[in-house]
């Protein structure tokens, strides 16, 4: 067994690791539901690559995300950052340590939502809820009950555990501290270096990692979600170097994410021009410490062509990140099949590939462009149309419709369903190599896993998908006269298509990059000279990113402007 | 004014109200902050809006936990916190004398005084003060074999201000023996070498001192002994994990068998450096009683502790990096990178390593060490806040402890220097100032007594009372602080209340420039938030 350790960073990190962590406590639940779905039951998937086996004190087995997630002090709501499940103190208010006075000071207690409140009388069995039970039947009851919590997701999310349903290891969720910093503050790459710089926190964060991976026998990979908008950004540089230090043949994979908030136009010029350089620094330093990078996050999803079967109101966060977190769920597939080797297939899952093994493909072959797009069907179209048509870049700043020999690609597929009922492997995998035929220009290289098992829809899951989506996910011709969004009342479950693709397309992202930090920090003169110098940089250093940068443009372009440097000087 | 004209929306307080607001800010701090002076002081218990509960007496923590906004408030927080940074303790002290200054200040501009004289009186004074910490400080002789007593009195006076009497004692012979076990004569102190390790227990509190190591984690394998005696310990950084070290480019093969070739070649590579360390196990252990313990800060895989554990030998992974340098302090040998030539010196002997295991916790303790320059404060508590609460006092008296040392001297407690100190102030000082400036040494001399007047205040008595009981005995010649109990006079010097020299030094040091800073502000621009809104 190969574990992955998960670490997310920042808010929108925390936000699409919320809804990714509660796509795998719905399918545990489903693979125990002896009425379900039974290809839940058979999904040949190990959850145990992503989840860990505990126990408590009272010798209670516990099962918990195998999750290191790091937001700053208040973020978590009404949730305590122990979790509920390892503690069982009769009286913590009892001071034992303290003889004298004592004065307390409570904070206003955070409401927990209808949604949280129903899952915790859920858990802590059934108490005052059924007061008029015997007026109503009992299902009846709970389906209006599952109405209202939808409704009160969509109506309020305010923190990413308002929706969370999944149990966490008390060593799990780390609050930053940072004394006295204005949350709007936290949005350079700086501000989040001088947190870590405060007390012993850097090294609590890596100690959390340690004992999580010293449980492991085997780490295959590290997935790495990362907010990469704000300060957030210094904080995983520092920690991704300390794990490139400490765990150095273990393989990282960079989801870098942004929420549509963070396109928003910057306020002056002093603003954008921090933001540029804040961009350029933390691509080129996180670069550096990963060996796979996935920019993911459009300024609009609404705008995308997504809106062709989803609605996503973009200002709502517990939206977007639902989008995103099901491309990463899709894309985490292949990393825990049953491994039996890549030539063995079992009746439900084809292409099985570790985390190396993506990275290897993608950024250790060819062109060893290390910053791939990823692109996504959700839900995916049945067999009868091309699966690559269907898909939708997730990555911003990119080159549409690329036309790239040197592409190297893998694609993940899951649940595809033909002719109303589930594509078996030899149907998807033919479609598939069908599918690549047609294209006019072919990757050069190109890898695919399927697996049967559709993404579930969760109750917390945002009601996003537009009418014409149907109970299992299939494009309906004749969408039904709803004009409403269908959520997870609706809908069970959704087949899904991924991509991962090194290709050109990412040329402008990096060419942008690039070319701020040379007009803003490394021109003579250059506006931004003093605040690079701030963040602690110096020239030497400012000038390797940008000749890291000027690397991975030449690399994708031999004879493109990357090189072009002297324009600037 | 041309900040108008830059930006029509900024604000702008002229001199009088900038001042204002800058007193206020720092007595505000100082109420929030002066209950938690002293053995006397009150606990302050923080519930969040989740529930999550910190306790906490220490000035430090809890400056940190408050949502300062204000930025005359957050200028105060810093240097208080870092006077925590710099020695350990001391940051109440110094936001209450802060605070003091400027309430005395505050007096001082209303009668007409201009705060630059004002603030020359304070350097003069602050001058004259630290000559007199000079005079006035006991110097303790360190040499070979410190005097213990003197540590422990130190230590005592930290503690008991931060946990109640029995525990506090207890703890004071702890970090004491802690110290002196990681100090190395002629070496500065490395507080590091201390691990300071916690174990939730529901009924048990209880600190102990580990002459050795307490890890956090065990050995992964089941048929590993549990516990073993007279063991030779090999501290080591090598991996022994399978892994494809650097990712090549022959990654498809085109056929099952051809994978399985390619996994035993690498797996090779792994099991020649297990065979090395069962080889030197065999050579030092055979025909003995003795054990093999290995401490690996890389990983071991189930193969690799297979290999182990059928030679007999115990084996942990992935430890902390910081207990590769403890380990070797504790238990001797050398923290090797490599099994290649490994031999017998570098192994490090521990008389018993034992396993103890809480639900899904492992601890794995190495003691009987011989000589060892290196231990472990193992904290007992039923729940987190309480555990983080012994674990700051730990700290803290640790650190008076390494200060006590390596200052040489201490400083009698029990208010017993600021009073001594303003005398000083007031009757040989006041008169070699000219001028105005008198004024601004009497000031800085009457707020130094803020610390003898919160120290009653918090005990219940009248601070006049206190206050002139006090300085009365300091004319009479003899240099006295306060009882917190019957609120009477006595000598620190019988009672052990000692405090540290340069917790003092920087507190008399730090006060002043931040006070003075504030005091010479002449406007305060702000653009975007209102700033008269309380904080």
């Amino acid at each position: 067994m190969r574990e992955i350790v998960t670490i997310q960073v920042g808010d929108f990190a925390n936000y699409i690791g919320s809804h990714f962590w509660n796509f795998q406590d719905e399918l545990l639940g489903l693979a125990e539901d002896p009425h379900g779905d039974s290809i839940f039951r058979s999904s040949s998937l190990n959850m145990d690559v992503l989840y860990r086996t505990g126990e408590t004190h009272q010798g209670i087995p516990t099962y918990n995300p195998r999750l290191i997630s790091i937001g700053l002090q208040g973020s978590l709501g009404s949730l305590s950052s122990t979790g509920s499940l390892y503690t069982s103190d009769p009286d913590p208010s009892d001071i034992i340590t303290w003889s004298g006075n004592v004065s307390r000071y409570a904070s206003e207690p955070q409401q927990k939502n209808l949604f949280l409140q129903t899952l915790y009388e859920e858990q802590t069995g059934p108490s005052a809820v059924s007061n008029d039970a015997d007026v109503v039947s009992p299902t009846l009851q709970r389906e209006v009950h599952d109405k209202d919590r939808v409704e009160c997701l969509e109506k309020g999310v305010q923190y990413w555990t308002d929706f969370s349903k999944v149990q966490y290891h008390p060593r799990s969720l780390y609050e930053l501290h940072s004394s006295w910093t204005d949350v709007k503050q936290f949005d350079n790459y700086g501000t989040g270096k001088d947190v870590l710089s405060e007390g012993l926190q850097g090294e609590e964060m890596n100690e959390r990692m340690r004992l999580f991976v010293e449980e492991c026998d085997h780490v295959q990979g590290i997935q790495f979600i990362l907010d990469d908008s704000g300060g957030f950004s210094g904080v995983a540089a520092e920690y991704l170097e300390n794990i490139a230090d400490e765990y150095t043949n273990t393989p990282v994979l960079l989801y870098t994410v942004r929420d549509p908030h963070a396109y928003i136009h910057a306020k002056s010029q002093k603003d954008s021009i921090t933001r540029s350089l804040h961009d350029a620094v933390s691509f080129s330093t996180l670069s550096s410490y990963c060996k796979l990078m996935v920019p993911i996050g459009l300024p609009s999803l609404s705008r995308s062509k997504l809106s062709s079967t989803l609605h996503v109101e973009d200002q709502k966060l517990f939206h977007c990140s639902a989008v995103y977190a099901a491309a990463l769920h899709s894309i985490s597939i292949p990393f825990r099949m049953d491994m039996r080797g890549p030539t063995v297939n079992t009746a439900y899952v084809s292409g099985a590939v570790d985390v190396g093994g993506i990275i290897q493909m993608l950024a250790g072959q060819g062109r060893q462009n290390m910053v791939a797009t990823l692109d996504v069907a959700m839900p995916a179209p049945s067999l009868t149309g091309s699966i690559l048509r269907s898909l939708n870049s997730l990555t911003p700043e990119v080159e549409e419709d690329v036309d790239d020999s040197q592409a190297l690609e893998s694609l993940i597929t899951h649940g595809m369903l033909h002719a109303g009922r589930r594509a078996s492997l030899s149907e998807v995998n033919d479609s598939i190599v069908a599918a690549y035929d047609c294209e006019m220009s072919k990757p050069k290289f190109s890898h695919a896993s399927v697996s049967l098992c559709p993404l579930p829809i969760p109750l917390p899951f945002p009601s996003i998908f537009r009418s014409c989506v149907g109970r299992q996910g299939e494009l309906l011709e004749t969408p039904t006269e709803m004009t409403q969004t269908k959520g997870s009342l609706d809908i069970d479950s959704i087949p899904m298509a991924a991509r991962l693709r090194s290709s050109r397309a990412v040329m402008p992202l990096i060419m942008k990059r690039l070319e701020n930090l040379r007009k803003f920090g490394m021109q003579r003169g250059a506006l931004g000279g003093g605040l690079l110098q701030n963040w602690g940089f110096g020239r030497e250093e400012i000038e390797d990113m940008g000749e890291v940068m000027a690397k991975m443009v030449m690399q994708l372009d031999p004879h493109s402007q990357g090189s072009s440097g002297s324009d600037w000087d | 004014m041309s900040i108008r004209v830059l930006n029509p929306n900024a604000e702008v307080l002229n001199k009088s109200s900038a001042l204002h607001m800058n007193i206020n800010a720092a007595r505000g701090l100082q109420d929030v902050l002066k209950t938690n002076l002293g053995p006397k002081g009150t606990i302050k218990m923080l519930v969040g809006g989740a529930g999550d509960i910190k306790i906490t007496k220490d000035g430090n923590t809890l400056l940190k936990e408050m949502q300062i906004q204000n930025p005359t408030a957050i200028m105060i927080a810093r240097t208080a916190v870092a006077q925590d940074d710099t020695s350990g303790d001391g940051t109440t002290s110094t936001v209450l004398f802060i605070g003091e200054l400027m309430k005395q200040s505050e007096r001082c501009i209303g009668e007409g005084m201009h705060p630059r004289v004002l603030v020359d009186g304070f350097d003069i004074a602050k001058r004259a003060t630290l000559e007199f910490l000079e005079r006035f400080k006991t110097p303790v002789v360190m040499g070979d074999a410190p005097d213990k007593e003197i540590l422990k009195m130190v230590a005592r006076t930290t503690l008991r201000t931060k946990l109640y009497e029995t525990l506090a004692d207890q703890l004071t012979d702890i970090v004491v023996n802690a110290v002196l076990c990681i100090r190395k004569h002629d070496e500065p102190i490395d507080l590091f070498m201390v691990e300071i390790m916690h174990m939730r227990h529901k009924f048990d509190v209880d600190t102990r001192l580990v002459e050795g190591l307490v890890l956090d984690h065990g050995s992964r394998h089941p048929d590993m002994k549990r516990r073993v005696e007279n063991c030779y310990i090999l501290t080591c950084n090598v991996s022994l994990e399978y892994d494809k070290s650097e990712i090549n480019a022959g990654f498809f093969y085109s056929n099952a068998e051809q994978r399985e070739n390619m996994v035993a070649a690498e797996r090779r590579q792994v099991d020649e450096r297990v065979q090395k360390i069962i080889e030197l196990k065999n050579k030092v252990c055979s025909g003995t009683d003795k054990n093999f313990v290995v401490i690996n800060q890389k990983g071991i895989d189930p193969p690799s502790l297979d290999l182990l554990a059928r030679a007999g030998i115990v084996a942990l992974r992935r430890a902390k990096r910081r207990n590769m340098e403890r380990l070797v302090l504790a238990c001797g040998g050398e923290a090797v990178n490599s099994v290649e030539g490994l031999t017998e010196d570098s192994l490090g002997w521990a008389g018993l390593v034992y396993e103890h295991v809480l639900g899904e916790e492992k601890y794995t303790f190495v003691e009987n060490v011989k000589n060892p320059h290196s231990c472990t404060i193992l904290i007992k508590g039923p729940n987190d806040h309480t555990i983080a609460q012994i674990k700051d006092a730990v700290r803290d008296g640790l650190r008076s402890v390494k200060n006590t040392i390596e200052d040489e001297a201490v400083v009698l407690g029990a208010g017993a220097f600021e009073v001594a100190a303003r005398q000083h102030l007031i009757t040989n000082v006041k008169k070699t100032v000219q001028g105005r400036a008198q004024l601004g040494v009497e000031a800085f001399a009457d707020a130094l007594l803020v610390v003898p007047k919160t120290l009653a205040e918090n005990s219940g008595l009248d601070t006049q009372d206190v206050i002139i009981a006090l300085t009365g005995e300091h004319d009479r010649g003899n240099v006295v602080g306060l009882n917190q109990q019957t609120g009477e006079p006595i000598d620190p010097r019988m009672e052990g209340i000692f405090d540290n020299y340069s917790v003092k030094r920087q507190i008399i040091n730090s006060g002043p420039v931040i006070a003075s800073q504030l005091l010479l502000v002449d406007e305060v621009i702000r653009a975007g938030r209102n700033m008269r809104k309380p904080s």
